[in-house]
């Protein structure tokens, strides 16, 4: 009756027990409880004290966690701390100072359990401290010790929570509470209702632990929760397992008992009568157990057949540790309406590490957009160039160690180097192959594997880092599900400033126009007084450029070794002519596609990134055949060729 | 017919006359049967030679007669590798496993013998169940059956889909190595149930001949290769010579006109693109247990592009001119990388031929393919039009 009474003045915060009475009062009448406290009899103490209101009972109980509670010769307690041989000490109401010897002093030495219970009844008070780290504190220690206790103190504290982000959080976590702990079931229910809008991991396991069940066997249908009654023989082996587990059945003989068995019994070259060399089957070894059990040299034999009759006899469950119905049909409900909300949190971030990908491979692909998709020209040092851009990078790290500023030199230089290579590569070699594409193709495959090895010889094998500034570290946390690192959003955006910037002079400059009209008809364009050579010059350089900074951004977020450019070339490749050969909406298209395609295959096959980029590839293949121009297919006079 | 044919093509006759004075050479100076001035690993690395330059002439043939520039036909010798490899292992466990289970009171059960393959084999990657692919791996017929099959349907059906479509030119060379890529993708997994990237090893122990020297068994073998690279060439040079190999030329140099005169062009292509596919396997088949291990990264798209600069050395649209290109160039490679080469000290820096020879390779091949574009048969070409 008392405790009701107490329980009930808690809940409302006030303080109705009696003012004057005074805290070593309180401790005298369980002097024993608290002189010797056991888990079990801390209780009632520590209840009589919560209920008197006193505002020194928390510091009390602090230092009685804090072991620095004495009890003098005569059974009255201080707070003290010893100093050499005397001992410093605080009354426990006045607080009064005063000084003595420490012979006369004992100390109270709670254990491990009954610390524990001092510092949940601490933690009600904490919840209203003035202090918001307190606060703060005590509200993170319920929520990674959740108990049933705790429920009532904490709704208390919730009205005066002057803080409006403590205060969410304590009814987020009252609702937890409530959910699992509240006495009456419909106010569960209320509560595990609510939950089913909420997407958190806190909040789903707080749904499983109302779900947590476990499965049995047993003669017939037990009483309780039953979650579900199992099938047998969906898995017949470990169900039988189970019941020889739960002594419902002899352990089935396996080849290698029944081998050990007939070792164990030959007799002149014999087992159960029948010729060793003839044991070479299951069958002959299953007949020549069955003789020796039958002779009762070992136990019977455990077929297929009794294990099935054995199964039948048994009923197989799963029992909810819940023994209300109603209470687990809501949380069952409420955690598949979560599920289904988690499921569309995770297509919203899978969407997102599609599109991060797809930006990826059209940063990867833009500038083989331009010399492959505009040019025609197929460059298989493309790869190189964006390993040049990165290893471009990575040098200027070393020189500049701000990483903010030595991004911003790193770009337009690794620019300028892959441009002045592109061109050189363009005058040297490419000018003289422009009508055998195949040749190209063998010759520029010739420049990447030198240019590889002389990465190789000047960089080393092992992978050098590119470090990304401060500002791109971490992630935009959208939910518990939803989350995507800053540096993929920045290549995001360097993907869109780029397809900007190449339709820009595509579409809207001189070198645009002029480029455009160099592929489609070089002699004409040549009779308007265009030079060819020169376009040609500059538009492999640009193409060229581009990879560099491309080279960049992914060396930021891979690793920069001699090999990265290779493990985008036939991506890239695949992404152009996906795309539609000579448009750059089409790459952006071809990129796309590639992405979300390989992330979805991911998804559905997370353990493999391999099998997923084998069946990507083999997809691309089958599309091929049946759009052969692309996506965005050229129409007209652009698609002469 | 027969005697015509080889009457217009005295080449042939000279490539096989070559081809065996070189083989009766090799033989009379090896450990095995002769005076020892050849060591067995070098008579191996012969041995492979020969393999490749088989793989070198198919690749010629789809290259540089019908003008399809294929980057998967590594992809084909690798797969015409597994198979073989897939029996070697399976036959020589089998037997070790068998030796080791004599011991045993009990005569074992096919399904212990089974399990205890499958341990010995699949342990490296986690498993020791067999998979579906390694049905027929007890069977030497059925497995060599698969070295023609596998290569020879995957090329059918991809050549099929391609030529179909009218995908030609770098497009197509794209598509084969995005092929070569998937595939070799797809053998890297732990799962693909050919051992990941362990790959099939120990294929050099012959089952059924555990008591023969290897002096003996890479002799054997350099004997079927050179063997395999003879009838390969005569076979090829039968099929691009008369009425046959005008029609692939003519698709090389106009596949339109071809079309126009009536010719089905994708049949003759897909038939060219299968036959050396079917070669290719062939050859790996005969590579592999010379080589001893096979794994996906042999597979890899740049090996089918290093066959194609092979052929580019050795000179397009000429049989003996691939033979050359293979031999000279890997023989060469493997004599730099092999740190066979001697270093050149500059003062300030050594050239380790270790690390340059790939620069070197690259660099001269793109001299081949600006300057000489005939390759080093041309040179032939060259000197034989001289003579008077």
């Amino acid at each position: 009756m008392r405790r009701i009474f107490y329980a009930i003045a808690l809940c409302f915060g006030t303080v109705m027990a009696a003012q004057a009475q005074e805290l070593q009062t309180i401790l005298q009448t369980h002097a024993d409880e608290i002189a010797k406290p056991s888990r079990k009899t801390v209780n009632v103490a520590l209840e009589d004290l919560v209920a008197s209101g006193l505002p020194t009972v928390p510091g009390f109980l602090e230092a009685w966690v804090e072991k620095s509670v004495w009890q003098r010769g005569d059974g009255q307690f201080f707070i003290g701390a010893v100093e050499d041989d005397q001992i410093n000490l605080r009354d426990v109401d006045s607080g009064a100072e005063s000084t003595a010897d420490k012979s006369d002093f004992k100390q109270l030495k709670p254990n491990g359990g009954v610390r524990r219970v001092i510092g949940t009844a601490l933690v009600q008070f904490q919840l209203s401290d003035d202090n918001l780290t307190r606060r703060t504190t005590a509200v993170a220690s319920i929520a990674r010790r959740p108990a049933a206790d705790q429920l009532a103190p904490l709704l208390a504290s919730v009205e005066g929570e002057p803080d409006p982000a403590l205060k969410a959080r304590k009814i987020q976590l009252a609702n937890f509470l409530s959910a699992r702990f509240a006495d009456n079931p419909e106010d569960r229910i209320t509560a595990i209702n609510s939950l089913a809008k909420d997407t958190s991991v806190e909040a789903r396991s707080v749904l499983n632990q109302i779900l947590q069940n476990s499965s049995g066997v047993a003669p017939s249908e037990p009483e309780g929760n039953i979650a579900r009654i199992l099938d047998p023989m969906q898995a017949p082996d470990a169900y039988y397992a189970e019941l020889v587990e739960a002594g419902f059945a002899p352990a089935r003989t396996g080849p290698a008992v029944i081998r050990a068995a007939l070792e164990a019994n030959i007799v002149d070259g014999r087992v159960g009568n029948i010729p060793l060399a003839q044991l070479g089957t299951d069958a002959a070894r299953e007949r020549a157990y069955a003789a020796l059990a039958k002779e009762g040299l070992a136990p019977p034999l455990v077929t297929t057949q009794t294990r099935d009759h054995a199964l039948g006899e048994y009923v197989f469950y799963d029992l909810y540790d819940e023994p209300n119905a109603e209470i687990t049909a809501a949380a069952e409900a409420a955690l598949s309406s979560v599920e289904q909300r988690v499921a569309f949190a995770q297509a919203a971030d899978l969407a997102l590490d599609g599109l991060s990908l797809a930006s990826i491979y059209f940063l990867a692909a833009i500038g083989l957009a331009i010399t492959f998709g505009v040019m025609g020209v197929i460059n298989m040092a493309h790869g190189e160039f964006i390993m040049m851009g990165a290893y471009t990078g990575y040098v200027v790290q070393t020189f500049i160690p701000d990483y903010t500023v030595s991004i911003l030199v790193a770009l337009p230089l690794a620019f300028a180097i892959t441009f002045g290579a592109g061109v050189t590569m363009e005058r040297l070699v490419i000018r003289h192959l422009y009508h055998r594409p195949l040749e190209t193709l063998l010759a520029t495959f010739g420049i990447s594997i030198a240019l590889q090895q002389l990465a190789k010889n000047i960089f080393g094998t092992q992978a050098r880092p590119l470090t990304s500034p401060d500002w791109l570290d971490g992630a935009w946390v959208i939910s518990d599900v939803i989350a995507i690192s800053y540096i993929r959003i920045a290549i995001f955006v360097l993907a869109l400033l780029f397809l900007a910037l190449i339709l820009f002079v595509l579409k809207r400059t001189r070198l645009g126009l002029e480029v455009r009209a160099v592929t489609q008809n070089p002699g004409m364009a040549a009779s308007m007084g265009i030079n060819p050579d020169r376009i040609n010059m500059l538009t492999f350089g640009l193409g060229s450029g581009i990879a560099g900074i491309a080279g960049v951004a992914i060396g930021l977020y891979a690793k920069v070794t001699s090999e990265m450019g290779a493990d985008y070339i036939v991506q890239s490749f695949m992404t152009v002519v996906v795309g539609g050969v000579g448009n750059v909406w089409g790459t952006l298209a071809g990129a796309s596609m590639i992405g979300f395609l390989q992330k979805g295959i991911e998804w559905l096959n997370p353990s493999n990134t391999l099998a997923a980029q084998t069946y990507m590839i083999l997809f691309i293949i089958l599309f091929i055949q049946f759009r052969p121009k692309g996506i965005v297919a050229l129409k007209g006079r652009a698609a002469a060729d | 017919m027969r005697k015509s044919f080889l009457s217009e093509n005295p080449s042939v006759l000279w490539f096989i006359a070559a081809l065996g004075l070189f083989t009766l050479m090799v033989t009379l100076l090896s450990e095995a049967t002769g005076a020892g001035l050849i060591s067995t690993s070098f008579v191996k690395t012969l041995g492979k030679t020969l393999c490749l330059c088989l793989i070198a002439i198919a690749m010629d043939v789809v290259w540089g007669y019908c003008g399809i520039l294929s980057l998967g036909h590594f992809a084909f010798f690798g797969i015409g590798g597994y198979a073989i490899g897939m029996w070697l292992m399976y036959a020589r466990t089998e037997g070790i496993v068998l030796e080791s289970l004599a011991g045993q009171t009990i005569p074992p059960t096919p399904q212990e013998i089974s399990d205890a393959i499958g341990n010995q084999i699949f342990g490296v990657v986690g498993s020791s169940e067999f998979p579906m692919i390694w049905a027929f791996a007890d069977s030497l017929f059925l497995q060599l059956l698969m070295v023609v099959l596998v290569p020879g349907l995957l090329a059918l059906v991809f050549g099929w889909l391609a030529f179909r479509s009218r995908v030609t030119g770098v497009y197509l060379s794209i598509l084969t190595q995005a092929m070569t890529l998937a595939l070799s993708l797809y053998l890297f997994q732990n799962d693909s149930g050919l051992r990941g990237n362990n790959g099939l090893s120990g294929l050099q122990n012959i089952p059924g001949f555990e008591g023969t020297p290897q002096s003996t068994i890479a002799i054997v073998f350099f004997l079927i290769s050179a063997a395999a690279l003879g009838a390969g060439y005569v076979f090829f040079a039968w099929i691009v010579s008369g009425k046959m190999g005008s029609v692939i030329k003519g698709i090389r140099d106009n596949e339109a006109r071809v079309r126009f005169l009536g010719y089905h062009v994708e049949s003759y292509k897909l038939f060219v693109f299968t036959i050396t596919a079917v070669i290719s396997g062939i050859a790996g088949a005969l590579y592999y247990p010379q080589a001893g291990i096979i794994n996906p990264g042999e597979i890899a798209p740049i090996a089918s592009i290093y066959l194609a600069v092979w052929v580019a050395i050795g000179g397009r649209g000429r049989l003996y001119g691939a033979v050359i290109g293979a031999a000279f160039v890997s023989l060469l490679s493997s004599w730099f990388t092999g740190g066979g080469a001697p270093d050149i000290n500059l003062g300030f820096y050594t050239i380790q031929w270790t690390d340059w020879w790939l620069v070197l390779l690259g660099v001269s091949f793109v001299a081949v393919t600006l300057l000489f574009p005939k390759g080093i048969g041309g040179l032939f070409d060259y000197l034989v039009r001289k003579q008077p």
